[in-house]
């Protein structure tokens, strides 16, 4: 018994060592871990922000164009992450127009805007873009996480410009305890936080989310890596996620402030109460068609969080999708794939009528004096 | 007067008898050293040391025929110090019944707690004595930035110890799950279904902690030390950098805050001309495409 347990552990050793020796290599040698690699041009600047649009990959089967409003926590690059997991490329390869919103990083003279500035200034004017560029007087709006809660408050406020409205993983309700944000940000004295630190750090963001599950986040994710350090494909992989994850811009202290305030402690957004630069937002005056996603398992924005929007809508044509998946599986989990890109072009094809003044984009002449456009 | 009476007399007693322990002490500590033993039959060397220790002890006896200043500051001191002594003791004594008998969640909290009451009471007074003299309000500053520095270290502690717990009951589970398997005869084989296991427990009992008051007041108290520190650092910094020629954080900060203003003015401008002479020239139904062409890049 002594002899075969001297045997096995020799065995263990002897692969361990061979692990090693491979996760060496891996380390040491060529890596692709380059994220975000679909061709884009930026055709549009203001401030900090910029408006990318996604170079097409084919003929281009939608007349209504599509912007994407990511959130201000963490980069939209995690939407073009990796090759085969990449909701860029995928509504891409649909024939989709695709703008996406680059937030870009806030500086210390940024943390005075507020969401009204994002909505009603940044966006408002990245959508008239849009529609003059294309000619076109509404374009199809996707949001992602707080990117779709700002969506929501701009579909309420400028419905005629917003054809098919699109959220997923949106937090619009804040009435919940099953999201830890909700309990630990509903006490927090979001004033002095902000007065004391202007732009929320960006690395204190970090630290939060870490704090969510540290037994996942912190210990159960590395040792995972180490098991797996001698196989190529997850290491870069891992690493262009862990590229994304702690790319973290700071927030704009006043957005922080009322984002905090009118929605994690008030509530007011899922009871028409918020108001943005003296307007309401009445979520009844949402009356295009919408489609809600949101993550079974996401412990950032709970199904609570994200379910109640379409009841408060004043579309007729809507539908809730639920996934089995996290808050960021949605996006890149293999799974989901086939399930969350390939049913936002279903549903944006089936509304996609035409229109009669659509036409492919014209040369623009961009504000900064050059012409941006292709 | 009574007291001065009082305590001169009861302090230089006081003070007369902790030199006389103290020699005595010493005396028998040296005794017990072989070389300077008075009783090892009275070599050279050891003669010349007794006399030594004579000498020293009559210096040391002598202390209280010292000047009478001398005598009196000394006393002051000694007053001072045997007062903090008793303090401290008492503190330790606390600190030790606080561990007795104690859970694993209390056994670093004791000491945390036990620390800030010693420095609330002891130190803390010191940090918010008023300043006098020319530069009182820069030194006030300073003395609120190094207490609220203390309060912030100590807050932190307490965070990273609250942070700790999880680990802590995880791994008493553990060595209790274990205990019970391995008695049942079903204890794992590989080191990978005790990860399983412990990590399972950790998480839970991380979620347990995240959802409790405990800890959400714990938090508050932090992020409320973290800023009241930040905030004296900053002042403090405001002082030196206000002997420099460069602009502070406040300077930057009401430029950048006229500057948002004023770019919303022209913004506001800006979109009200755009659309001020179009609606006159261009019909109803293009107005949607007119409006907003304000899109500038103000860089």
């Amino acid at each position: 018994m002594e002899k075969a347990a001297i045997h096995t552990n020799k065995e263990e050793a002897e692969k361990a060592q061979e692990r090693i020796r491979k996760a060496r290599d891996v380390l040491f040698g060529p890596l692709n871990t380059s994220i975000a690699p679909s061709p884009y041009e930026v055709v549009y600047e203001e401030d900090r922000v910029k408006l990318k649009r996604y170079t097409p990959v084919t003929e281009i089967q939608f007349k209504t164009p599509l912007l994407v409003v990511y959130a201000l926590i963490n980069r939209e690059t995690m939407l073009d992450l990796q090759p085969g997991r990449s909701v860029v490329q995928t509504l891409l390869k649909a024939g989709i127009d695709l703008y996406m919103v680059d937030w870009g990083y806030p500086r210390f003279k940024d943390k005075f805007l507020t969401i009204d500035d994002h909505v009603n200034g940044y966006m408002d004017h990245m959508i008239d873009f849009i529609r003059k560029r294309h000619d076109v007087p509404q374009i199809n709006l996707m949001g992602i996480c707080m990117g779709g809660s700002f969506c929501v408050m701009y579909s309420a406020l400028h419905p005629e410009k917003i054809k098919n409205l699109v959220t997923t993983v949106s937090p619009t309700n804040f009435d919940t305890d099953q999201g830890l944000l909700h309990v630990w940000f509903r006490d927090i004295d979001v004033d002095r936080v902000v007065d004391t630190f202007g732009n929320i750090p960006g690395d204190l963001m970090n630290y939060i989310f870490l704090l969510l599950n540290p037994a996942r986040l912190v210990i159960d994710k590395y040792v995972g890596f180490i098991e797996n350090m001698d196989n190529r494909p997850f290491v870069e992989n891992f690493i262009r996620m862990e590229k994304w994850i702690f790319d973290s811009p700071d927030v704009p202290g006043e957005t922080f402030r009322q984002f905090v305030k009118d929605c994690y402690q008030k509530n007011l957004l899922i009871q028409s109460k918020m108001e943005l630069g003296g307007r309401r937002v009445d979520l009844k005056k949402i009356t295009m068609p919408l489609l809600n996603f949101y993550g079974q398992f996401d412990h950032l924005v709970p199904p609570e969080a994200c379910n109640l929007i379409s009841k408060k809508v004043g579309s007729q044509d809507k539908e809730d999708v639920c996934l089995d998946t996290g808050h960021i599986g949605i996006y890149v989990s293999s799974k989901s794939q086939e399930e969350f890109a390939p049913k936002i072009i279903r549903w944006l094809k089936e509304r996609d009528a035409p229109i009669k003044t659509g036409r492919a984009p014209r040369k623009h002449r961009a504000e900064t004096g050059t012409d941006q456009s292709s | 007067m009574k007291e001065e009476q009082k305590g001169p007399e009861g302090s230089e007693a006081l003070l007369s008898a902790w030199m006389k322990m103290a020699n005595d002490f010493w005396g028998s500590m040296i005794k017990t050293w072989p070389g300077f033993s008075t009783s090892d039959g009275g070599s050279p060397a050891a003669e010349k040391e007794d006399k030594a220790q004579v000498k020293m002890k009559e210096a040391i006896d002598s202390v209280p025929s010292l000047p009478e200043t001398v005598s009196k500051i000394s006393r002051f001191a000694f007053e001072a110090y045997s007062n903090l002594q008793k303090q401290w003791l008492d503190y330790m004594g606390r600190i030790g019944k606080s561990t007795e008998g104690s859970k694993a969640e209390d056994v670093n909290q004791g000491p945390l707690k036990a620390w800030m009451q010693i420095y609330e009471k002891e130190f803390r007074p010191f940090f918010a004595m008023p300043q006098l003299g020319l530069t009182r309000f820069y030194q006030e500053r300073m003395a609120q930035a190094m207490d609220q520095f203390n309060l912030y270290q100590a807050a932190m502690g307490d965070f990273y110890n609250l942070l700790y717990r999880p680990m802590e009951k995880s791994n008493r589970v553990l060595q209790e799950e274990l205990a019970s398997l391995a008695e049942e005869g079903k204890a794992p084989e590989n080191f990978q279904e005790y990860y399983r296991f412990w990590l399972k427990t950790l998480e839970g009992h991380y979620m347990t902690l995240f959802k409790s008051s405990e800890f959400i007041q714990t938090l508050a108290e932090t992020m409320k030390a973290t800023e009241n520190f930040m905030e004296a650092r900053q002042a403090v910094l405001q002082d030196l950098l206000k002997f420099l020629p460069v602009p502070t954080n406040k300077d930057m900060e009401d430029l950048y805050q006229e500057l948002y203003v004023l770019k919303k003015k022209v913004k506001e401008l800006e979109m009200k001309l755009a659309d001020g002479p179009t609606k006159k020239e261009k019909p109803a139904k293009d107005k949607l495409l007119n409006h907003g062409e304000s899109g500038h890049s103000y860089k």
